[in-house]
């Protein structure tokens, strides 16, 4: 096989070829509503791209998508599909929130403190999940659908308290403490020319990938855990427990799923307000996972540039663009990966079955 | 078929190539004005008298909110056709961790005037007023930046609206039992409830008044659920301040039969022959007239209380639904207001003590 | 006791309300899991769904035409899954994720050029679906509201049920619904049969997409009068819930409907009384219900054996 064929036939090759379509795709739907695809485009890029400080918002936009595409990755490589990543980021979250505010501890132990807190309580809620499942045999994807809107109305619950909320008329929880926040330092910030909202999240992003990885790739864990994903009874067979398995995998996705809601609040949120509608943070970490298709390197980057198109998608209401663009975009990218594997470069051609 | 695709491809390429190409112009150009602009921001205001730009960061509401989202956004829109020196134009605020970004995006592009909806933007709106002191602010439905040099407190008495279609509902209802639906619980909302409250005991201290919250503002079924339950507990009039749940709330109204008000905008073309009238909150005159501040040089900061007496709050033009008698109740209620002879309560606390001087 | 039957009225309208657009969208995710494909697209579908009854209507005055449209508009999209899936071997999950962020935003984005807002015009009563009973009950007595109460729901509602008979029979009555359900359990011997497995599973496809598009249709044409970016939340995934809840079988699935409506009708009654239950925790109980009576009652799920497999045609 040539050097050029396999550049043609990679993943990498097919993604960017699904994204160029993407675009296009967007394109047409910006002629629709008369406006020039060409200034769109200019407007998203040059949001994303104008300063160092948009740069950074971009990568702050995308720190959670992309611990959440890792919690997703995660769980498709473990054969369980974390359709409730939603409600671990909220549950991690407010976990977070509610040790930020109310614990005294000083700084760089009460982050840990909220991030541990949040990890514990992601992973409760994929335990729980999973003890549905092996337990009584309730299937997963309806008990996640179920937990993410429990999720949602506890969190309002929480945020609801006296002893949370906000002293004015806000509908949200109080700050937490300064001393909670992983912000890069100020100076670096300044000097930088970043945004304020700058933080260590993608730090914690870039380890938990290198985690993942290891776990997954290196470890009799990951082993047994990809075993049950691939053939429950086979696994059985070869004296893995099937059970333990899934709870250990959905304990994993969960807990990155409540990371992935700490950092966001302690980087940019600070607060967390009553919810009206569904944030959809878990369904944007799904997306995250499939533009990496499941891979940790490839999460990292495909959430970065959901991120960056996410900020940047949202500056198209300044031209009268509407941001919804972005959807129609990342969905088209997402239904192109998932038949990717028809573009076929082939520079010779094979007979396939089933192909017309 | 391969050869479909390719050639697909192939359009798909040019058509990318030539929007990548024409971006990396249009990108440097930005950069360019951009930074020229910020050099002389201090000195801004006569460099770009030609063009006021007004921008607005929604909360998570979105701009068709039905509700001051959208009637801030219609105001602009409509102050930019009228007069063409405006240039105004909004983000949409998903989560709660949008709002900073959403304005330091227009503090960049060097708006004139930058306008948060809700008083959920209050802290956001306060660290970047701080952090920009040269940059005007106005928000709305928020007081507690009233205390900052370069923002504008948009206020609104929104107890006086309510307060008047509660005096229409109090005559209106047959059975002397009206119902309130409401989409969450928060002062503001409270206070429409409160003002509808004391309208209706006004006129009517015999009513009983129904009250529900769907928790939602996107509950349709919650909102018809709601109302037909007060119907079948004998409501006659329904009023309801909950966006998107309202459509519900209407909706059981009309299938029914019986008489619902709306809220924020004239909603009577959400159904002609039963919503009786409206509670109008005058966001877009508020935005107006601020932006028109700005161009005008005019702009003051602290808080602008818009009330009955100068239209900020008022009730629907729409009146086809309206017996002489409600209209003269209502021309009554609003000279009271007018002249200070009726201070509606803002808190459900001061409802009885209201009720009952009213009675006497 | 007039209590009771007021809010027993009460309940049913509720369970109603909530029932027939959750339960249109419920069938059509049972033909396409029954015959072995994943559609996690229902929310899209039905988004979509939603777009296109309010818009339709509101050109041509028809509601009936508005509703056969917004099913066609759900099937368009439930077409490219079907290529995508079942021609081309995409994994279903992924695909159907696709269609959950491709259908809404081609409705709003279609909405905005069309209306210049993301919602569209209000329908006239005229446009929209007719209750069938208006009128015939009076109100007054606490029987004759609850007769007025259970009958003030609209055709569509009484349609659902009809269509869930009919859906029955194919599943169970005719030789499609045989065929179907065996390419779901093992498409490798309906193709030793003669069957074409590829083509039943685009049928099953492109009808769960018909039916999820009338389900978004109900939101937008009966429960309320116009579509808005918010009137689809969350239903198609409720709806993909009470098909697993249902064991995948239409009846099953009505079942878990069913069952989500009264909760949610529940939690109106019990937040009207004067019980002092915090709102929130009230929101919970349908799916907290959900959760209890399917660890009580229902249990493990039967998937269909080639349930989210693609199947490759052997020579």
């Amino acid at each position: 096989m040539s050097k050029l064929e396999k550049i043609l036939q990679s993943a990498f090759f097919r993604t960017i070829i699904s994204i160029l379509i993407g675009f296009a795709v967007g394109a047409i739907f910006l002629l629709i509503v008369n406006i020039s695809p060409a200034e769109a485009y200019a407007k998203l890029f040059s949001s994303i791209f104008s300063n160092p400080k948009s740069l950074s918002y971009c990568v702050v936009y995308a720190t959670p998508l992309i611990i959440l595409g890792l919690s997703v990755a995660f769980s498709f490589r473990t054969g369980v599909f974390n359709i409730g990543a939603e409600g671990q980021f909220v549950v991690g979250s407010m976990a977070a929130c509610v040790v930020g505010i109310l614990v005294p501890a000083p700084p760089i132990v009460l982050p840990i403190l909220c991030i541990a807190a949040a990890a514990a309580a992601g992973a409760l809620w994929g335990i729980i999940v999973g003890f549905l499942k092996v337990k009584w045999g309730i299937n997963e994807v309806l008990s996640m659908i179920m937990f993410n809107w429990i999720a949602f109305y506890l969190s309002n619950y929480i945020a609801d308290l006296p002893i949370i909320k906000n002293e004015g008329n806000a509908e949200a929880t109080k700050n937490v403490q300064e001393a909670a926040m992983i912000l890069l330092p100020k100076s670096w910030i300044d000097s930088l020319g970043l945004c304020n909202s700058a933080s260590w999240g993608i730090l914690i992003a870039a380890i938990l990938a290198v985690v993942v990885y290891i776990i997954i790739e290196k470890t009799s864990l990951g082993y047994s855990l990809k075993a049950v994903g691939f053939n429950r009874d086979a696994a059985e067979y070869g004296g893995i427990n099937a059970n333990r398995s899934v709870l250990i995998a959905l304990a994993i996705s969960g807990a990155m799923g409540g990371i992935a809601g700490a950092t966001n609040l302690l980087g940019i949120g600070q607060r967390i307000a009553i919810f009206t509608a569904q944030e959809s943070y878990g369904f944007q970490g799904i997306i995250a996972a499939l533009i990496g298709a499941s891979n940790p390197l490839g999460v990292f980057v495909g959430g970065l540039f959901y991120g960056a198109i996410k900020y940047g998608g949202s500056r198209l209401n300044i031209i009268g663009a509407p941001s919804e663009v972005v959807n129609v975009i990342m969905g088209t990218v997402i239904f192109l990966i998932a038949i990717s594997h028809i573009f076929n470069f082939r520079l010779r051609k094979k007979k396939k079955g089933g192909d017309k | 078929m391969k050869k479909l695709i390719a050639l697909l491809l192939a359009l798909v390429m040019c058509l990318s190539l030539v929007a990548c190409g024409t971006s990396d112009d249009a990108t440097t150009g930005d950069a360019a004005t951009g930074d020229a602009t910020t050099e002389d921001t201090a000195a801004g205001d006569d460099a770009v008298a030609e063009t006021i730009k007004v921008g607005m960061v929604t909360d998570v509401g979105g701009v068709n909110d039905q509700s001051f989202n959208q009637t801030s956004w219609e105001g602009l829109q409509a102050l930019a056709a009228e007069d063409p020196t405006f240039e105004v134009s909004y983000l949409e605020s998903k989560t709660d961790a949008d709002y900073a970004s959403n304005i330091e995006s227009f503090i960049d592009e060097d708006y004139d005037l930058i306008i948060c909806v809700g008083y959920m933007l209050a802290n956001a709106t306060r660290e970047a007023a701080e952090a920009n002191p040269d940059q005007m602010f106005a928000i709305i439905d928020d007081n507690s930046c009233a205390d900052l040099p370069n923002v504008a407190c948009l206020m609104f008495a929104q107890e006086q609206s309510s307060y008047l279609v509660g005096v229409v509902a109090g005559l209106a209802t047959e059975s002397n039992t009206v119902g309130y639906v409401q989409g969450q619980v928060s002062d503001s909302m409270n206070q429409f409830g409160v003002g509808f409250i004391s309208g209706v005991l006004s006129v009517n201290p015999e009513a009983t008044v129904l009250q529900y919250n769907v928790n939602s503002f996107a509950d349709a079924p919650g909102g018809s659920t709601a109302a037909t339950n007060m119907i079948t507990n004998g409501a006659d009039v329904i009023f309801h301040a909950a966006g998107g749940t309202g459509n519900g709330v209407i909706e059981a109204c009309a299938a029914n039969g019986v008489y619902a008000i709306g809220v924020d905008t004239d909603q009577s073309p959400l159904a002609p022959e039963y919503v009786l009238t409206s509670a109008m909150k005058r966001v877009d005159n508020a935005v107006q007239d601020i932006s028109k501040a700005v161009k005008d040089g005019t702009f003051t900061a602290g808080t602008h209380l818009y009330d009955m007496t100068n239209g900020g709050v008022d009730i629907a033009p729409t009146q086809d639904l309206l017996t002489e008698e409600m209209i003269a109740a209502v021309e009554e209620a609003k000279a009271g207001i007018l002249d200070g002879s009726i201070v509606v309560p803002t808190t459900a606390a001061e409802v009885p003590e209201f009720t009952l001087a009213a009675a006497e | 006791m007039d209590n009771f039957i007021n809010n027993l009225g009460i309940l049913i309208y509720a369970t109603l309300l909530y029932t027939a657009p959750l339960l249109y969208a419920a069938m059509g995710s049972c033909f396409s899991e029954v015959s072995g494909v994943v559609n996690i697209g229902i929310e899209g579908m039905m988004t979509v769904g939603a777009f296109t009854g309010a818009t339709v209507a509101y050109f041509t005055g028809n509601p009936w035409l508005g509703f056969v449209c917004a099913g066609l508009a759900g099937m368009a999209f439930a077409l490219l899954h079907g290529i995508a899936t079942i021609q081309f071997g995409a994994d279903q999950t992924i695909s159907g994720t696709a269609i959950n962020f491709l259908a809404p935003g081609v409705a709003i984005v279609t909405a905005k050029a069309i209306f210049n807002s993301s919602d569209t015009v209000p329908l006239d009563p005229s446009s929209k679906i007719p209750t069938l009973f208006a009128g015939v009950f009076s109100s007054g007595t606490p029987w004759s509201n609850f007769m007025k109460n259970v009958f003030s729901t609209y055709a569509s509602t009484y349609l659902v049920f009809v269509v869930l008979v009919v859906v029955w029979f194919v599943f169970y009555k005719t030789r499609f619904g045989l065929r179907m359900r065996a390419c779901g359990e093992h498409p490798l011997a309906c193709q030793s049969l003669g069957i074409n497995v590829h083509r039943t599973r685009m049928i099953c496809v492109c009808l769960s997409g018909f039916l999820a598009g009338l389900g978004g249709a109900c939101m937008t044409m009966a429960t309320s009068n116009q579509f808005r970016p918010t009137s689809i939340v969350g239903q198609g995934f409720i709806a993909i819930a009470a098909v697993i809840f249902g064991k995948f079988r239409p009846q099953g699935a009505m079942i878990g409907c069913l069952l989500f409506g009264l909760c949610s009708g529940l939690r109106v009654v019990i937040g009207s009384s004067s019980l002092n239950i915090s709102v929130q925790l009230l929101s919970m109980i349908p799916y907290v219900v959900t959760v209890i009576v399917l660890i009580l009652f229902v249990g493990k799920s039967h998937v269909p054996a080639a349930n989210g497999k693609p199947f490759v045609k052997t020579k």
